[in-house]
């Protein structure tokens, strides 16, 4: 019997197909006000007064909410620190007041009434010019304080920490406040590595804010108890994150803030503590429940999209070992508030998944009047493979090498110094461009019609390394529970399971994934960065092996057999090679529950520090075909071939690779979000913000390997994040091939593919 | 607002085969009224510019986002929304496909995609991958890159869903 690595459907399907699951906008408790915000019309602004009257003079409206009136403690440089606009508006879409109402339509009805004067200041938008010495703020207001947290898990797990400082000689550039940096990673003379490589490609890429862009619009509940206490329920990835965070910004005790994970519908790295904040403060403001669920074009408006970066990125190549040195600067759009930027990481990875002899990589995160950076799927990756990987193409091409020769001759390994001056941990980098060689799709890139095109590329992701712990409980029946405050994450809950049930060697049908809240569970990582089932997953592994060995201890003495010769096969305790003198594991914890029992309940414990992550590499093929009349991509063909390290649910981890390949689509031919000159956002619907649909995507075919970690569940990697990586580079190598010339701006659109056609 | 504009209606429509009769603002969206007044939150809200098709439903067997219907433009209809698709917790076989050939994952648009499915199967009880696509086209999701549902639809078609 082995669930592992069998296709199961996922536990909380039938729930889900029945529309039974509760998510956030489900829950309505008594009491409830609706929440509504007032969102900036300037992209740059300051406040001079709003006027609530008009809006409090609304049936059912019971309050207009400002900055002044939330009861934070602290001040910080971060969006989840300034849950309202502080007396400066950084971003149209910016949340400047909260109504409160007895009903959703009387709270928008307030909206409309409220009245913000302010007085507009000169929008920073073009990164080129934000970081000159001599260029407008855009914060006048400079608010001192550390990032903390947030920013650092996916830092992290990209790459090794902040950038090291640079040294002062090095940082030549005079820039001004709206530029963080320069994050530095130095290693040898890149130049003379360059000078000395048979060829150099270079080239100054543009990628575009792109919206995570879950169907379910960000939300959270705020419901004050009767001692004081706040209980928050919220679409997060992250419970223990957010109850750390609020609990700082309003100073008040973690233990008077418990917060319920609800059911995740879709979130990407989107959903950390956005909406918490503000229904924390109200709820304390006006002691009653307080839900605020953004609609779609306020989630557009208002949330934490990705960054957009310019690259400027050179490389260099040798026909006989491949890719020398590498030298870059790196300019991220962090918007008005980088939460989560990863200017710092960017600099790493855009090494990729590759051995440098020399490096020279800087980045520098940029200030400006559009949004606050959050984090999706990969953060950081398809933007620096935009660049890294039609580089690689143009420099196989120039030497006259096959460009997955010259990738795999220059893959890292083990032991390879990377760009943070850390010494790879193992990868399969080779094993996945090998697989990818032999794959048909790739083959057939020499014999296509014209206007086609079949493009290939590489991606990483590092891997996370949250510790996490777990417990294990035998229930009287005979099943187990596992408890885990780890919110369920693209099917995480159904992989815990798998584990489960075959770590103790019970039927799955006799396991129960309890997810609980920060009040009852186990710590818990944050649902993110490609790390849940890696150290949730061992947790969860190492609670239950320590129940079953309380169990066999027990039966051991019951059953006057060595606990070394018993195993648990099916739901039964059996000597090893006597299946017949088998009892039920309900036999003895029917012994160890009831009410005259005299041996103690069985509860196992897991704790788990991963120590080092497992990378994940991912190579995508893509196949296009152009219209050359109109510039129009069209998408015939896909293939993600990716080192998942063990595919515990081969049905779930060929999703998570097929989903992740399609919002790599998205970014590289359709999702933009666009502001114009005043920092007005252009693309604040699915009117004008495209994601990909069914008819515009072929099917993706997933060809995964499994080269085993020696740390995470059965071998398992982190996945999700990787799955995203290649796409940008596969979609652009492809769209150039189709060409006959390259663009180095996403996302491909038709006007940008029809010039490139077209000025040949 | 006017009072004409917040006088209650009243509607009588068929939900999932049971007659309910509601009263309601003219400008209640029927998805609204579903999940509000009848507490039917198994059909969702995904946009507010009927582009994501998480809150499709059938009105007399066509399927309509219920976000682009008001209430009162539903009366005298018959409504089918994901709660009477099934049975109790019986599944019907659309949704076992589903189910089988991991046609969700988050599970947010899956409501709307299964009865979009219906009615694709209703139309054309064989679709070819371009077809089951096509009649897709209305509904977004941002978990499965659309290969699990895809699948889910014709094993859907092979067990006579649309026959």
């Amino acid at each position: 019997m082995s669930i592992v690595g069998t296709d199961r459907p996922r536990i909380d399907a039938d729930d889900k197909l029945r529309g039974a699951t509760r998510y956030l906008g489900d829950l309505k408790p008594h009491g409830l006000l609706h929440g509504r915000l007032v969102l900036a019309m300037d992209a740059h602004a300051t406040i001079n007064r709003v006027i609530k009257d008009a809006a409090l003079a609304i049936p059912g409206v019971v309050a207009v909410l400002t900055a002044e009136d939330l009861p934070t403690a602290m001040e910080g440089p971060m969006r989840q620190f300034e849950p309202l606009a502080r007396g400066e508006i950084v971003f149209q879409g910016q949340p400047v007041a909260l109504v409160l109402a007895e009903t959703e339509a009387a709270a928008e009805d307030g909206v409309e009434a409220v009245i913000v004067e302010t007085t507009s200041h000169a929008a920073v938008l073009d990164l080129e010019a934000a970081i000159k010495p001599d260029s407008p703020l855009a914060r006048i207001r400079q608010i001192g304080g550390e990032m903390e947290g947030s920013a650092a898990m996916h830092v992290e797990a990209a790459g090794e920490g902040e950038g090291a400082p640079a040294p002062a000689a090095a940082a030549a550039e005079p820039v001004s406040a709206n530029a963080k940096g320069p994050h530095r990673q130095q290693h040898g003379d890149a130049t003379a590595a360059l000078a000395g490589s048979e060829a150099v490609v270079k080239g100054t890429f543009r990628t575009s804010w792109v919206h995570q862009t879950y169907m379910e619009p960000q939300g959270a509940l705020a419901i004050p108890e009767v001692d004081g206490s706040v209980t928050i329920h919220s679409s997060t990835q992250g419970a223990f994150y957010v109850r750390g965070m609020v609990a700082k910004l309003y100073g008040v005790d973690v233990s008077t803030v418990r917060v319920v994970g609800a059911p995740l519908g879709g979130a990407f790295g989107g959903k950390f503590n956005l909406i918490d904040p503000l229904v924390m403060g109200a709820a304390l403001a006006v002691g009653r429940p307080v839900k605020l669920q953004l609609t779609r074009s306020e989630d557009f408006a208002s949330g934490m999209p990705a960054s957009a970066c310019i690259l400027e990125l050179e490389l260099g190549g040798t026909k006989a070992t491949g890719l020398t040195a590498f030298r870059s600067r790196i300019l991220l759009d962090q918007g008005a508030y980088g939460d989560w930027a990863m200017d710092g990481a960017v600099p790493v990875m855009i090494g990729g998944p590759y051995r440098w002899s020399a490096w020279d990589s800087l980045s520098y995160g940029v200030t400006t009047n559009r949004f606050g950076t959050g984090a999706y799927r990969g953060p950081g990756g398809p933007q620096v493979v935009f660049a890294l990987e039609q580089l690689v193409d143009e420099l196989a091409n120039k030497l006259g090498v096959d460009p997955l020769e010259l990738r795999l001759k220059s893959a890292a390994v083990e032991g390879d110094t990377g760009v943070d001056g850390d010494p790879w941990a193992p990868v399969a980098g080779r094993e996945v461009i090998e697989r990818t060689m032999q794959h048909p799709l790739y083959k057939k890139r020499g014999s296509l019609p014209a206007n086609e095109g079949i493009g290939v590329a590489a991606g990483v992701w590092m891997g996370a390394r949250f510790p996490s712990a777990a417990t294990c409980r035998v229930d009287q029946d005979g099943g187990i529970t596992v408890v885990t405050g780890a919110v369920d994450m693209s099917g995480t809950n159904t992989s815990f399971a798998a584990i489960a049930a075959d770590t103790f060697g019970v039927p799955i049908e006799s396991v129960r994934i309890s997810y609980a809240d920060t009040a009852t569970a186990p710590h818990a990582p944050p649902s993110g960065g490609s790390g849940v089932t890696y150290s949730v997953g061992q947790s969860i592994r190492l609670a239950v092996e320590d129940a079953k060995e309380q169990l066999l201890d027990f039966a051991s003495d019951q059953m006057d057999v060595a606990a070394s010769d018993l195993e648990v096969v099916d739901g039964m305790v059996r000597p090893v090679g006597s299946p017949d003198r088998g009892k039920s594991v309900a036999h003895f914890a029917e012994q160890v529950t009831g009410f005259v029992a005299t041996a103690p309940p069985i509860e196992g414990r897991g704790r788990f520090a991963p120590g080092n992550p497992s990378p994940s590499v991912a190579c995508h093929v893509a196949h296009v075909r152009i219209d050359p009349a109109t510039g129009e991509v069209e998408t015939l063909d896909y293939a993600v071939i990716q080192d998942v390290g063990k595919a515990l649910n081969p049905g779930l981890v060929r999703g998570q690779l097929q989903g992740g390949a399609v919002q790599s689509i998205g970014w590289a031919l359709y999702e933009e979000l666009q502001h114009d000159e005043y920092g007005q956002l252009l693309t604040g619907s699915f009117m004008q913000y495209a994601v990909p649909r069914a008819d515009r995507v072929p099917n993706v075919d997933v060809d995964y390997i499994e080269v085993p970690s020696a740390i995470g569940p059965f071998g398992a990697k982190g996945i999700a994040e990787a799955a995203v990586m290649a796409g940008t580079g596969a979609m652009a190598n492809a769209v150039a091939a189709a060409v006959g010339s390259r663009i180095r701006e996403l996302p491909m659109t038709s006007p940008r593919v029809w010039r490139a056609a077209n000025s040949r | 607002m006017s009072d004409q504009d917040t006088a209650l209606h009243r509607v009588t429509l068929t939900v999932n085969g049971t007659s309910r009769t509601l009263d309601i603002e003219p400008r209640t969206l029927l998805v609204h009224a579903l999940r509000n007044e009848l507490s039917l939150t198994g059909t969702k809200i995904g946009c507010d510019t009927s582009q994501c098709g998480a809150c499709t439903v059938l009105i007399d067997g066509r399927s309509f986002k219920s976000c682009t219907v008001l209430a009162v433009q539903a009366d005298g209809t018959s409504v089918t929304t994901i709660e009477g698709v099934g049975s109790g917790r019986e599944l019907a076989a659309v949704q076992e496909a589903f189910k089988q050939h991991h046609g969700l994952q988050c599970g947010y648009c899956t409501p709307g995609m299964v009865l979009a499915t219906v009615e694709l199967l209703n139309q054309n009880a064989n679709p070819d991958e371009a077809a089951i696509r096509h009649g897709l086209a209305g509904n977004v999701c941002r978990c499965t890159g659309y290969s699990g549902i895809v699948d889910s639809v014709k094993a859907a078609a092979a067990a006579g869903v649309g026959k």
